[in-house]
């Protein structure tokens, strides 16, 4: 079989990139979620009226699809990370990283859906 | 050769050798992190649902207030918080803060009194 370098499998520029990626999003859901749990524990959304009208404004509404974004892409460097060290054989790493990205494609788009359509008031 | 690396001692015994402190800490990231990402599609269900309709919120609401749902919210915050300390622990030592060995313990054991703190407040929300 063809030597793969150091990492074992993947492009071989793509490292950095993903260390950045990685660091970027963890700096935005850090502060998105003090920002959540914040706003949550000051002024909860007494009922559905109040709850919805938060969730359909401009600021949650950015806030949450950034959020989204960075919550997929942390989950797939974080989780591709750990088939990296943990899961040895090259096709059960494969077929883990397949099921991976389908599965946050999946998210993705239900994302998209939950923004456009229950979160568009 | 081959013979010779057979006969190396196997010292697994987990009396004689200790995960240090910060081992410990990153391990757990990596366990909560992946336990988080599992979470996910329960988290976008819900708040999917929540914003549908007043019934649905209702539902919602009555669904997170039972007793297995607020262990599993108990469950969910401990995750997240240790995700969040052991992260920004990780993003402090990228940057070389606490990084000697006697700084990257105390900050291990930070971690896990951020931890322990939270689970005290979170605990007393869910269940008092």
């Amino acid at each position: 079989m063809r030597s793969m370098g150091p990492r074992g499998s993947g492009s071989a520029h793509s490292g950095l990139g993903e260390w950045l990626l990685q660091r970027l999003s963890a700096l935005y859901l850090a502060g998105f979620s003090l920002w959540l749990v914040a706003r949550l524990a000051l002024a909860a959304p007494a009922d559905y009226v109040a709850w919805k009208a938060w969730m359909t404004g401009g600021v949650t509404r950015l806030a949450f699809a950034l959020f989204f974004l960075s919550v997929l892409m942390h989950a797939w460097v974080g989780m591709r990370s750990v088939f990296l060290d943990y899961l040895k054989p090259l096709w059960v790493r494969f077929v883990a990283q397949l099921l991976l990205a389908f599965g946050l494609l999946v998210l993705a788009f239900w994302a998209v859906q939950i923004l456009m359509v229950e979160a568009a008031g | 050769m081959a013979d010779k690396n057979k006969k190396r001692p196997k010292n697994l015994d987990l009396l004689h050798i200790r995960l240090p402190i910060g081992g410990v800490v990153s391990i757990l990231h990596r366990v909560s992190g992946v336990l988080l990402v599992l979470g996910l599609p329960l988290a976008f269900l819900l708040l999917q649902q929540s914003l549908r309709s007043p019934e649905d919120y209702a539902q919602v609401v009555a669904r997170l207030s039972s007793q297995p749902a607020r262990a599993l919210l108990l469950l969910t915050t401990i995750l997240l918080v240790h995700h969040f300390l052991a992260g920004l622990r990780h993003l402090l030592l990228d940057l070389d803060v606490g990084i000697s060995r006697g700084g990257s313990r105390i900050s291990a054991w930070l971690v896990l009194a951020g931890v322990a703190g939270t689970v005290m407040i979170a605990g007393g929300c869910l269940f008092l």
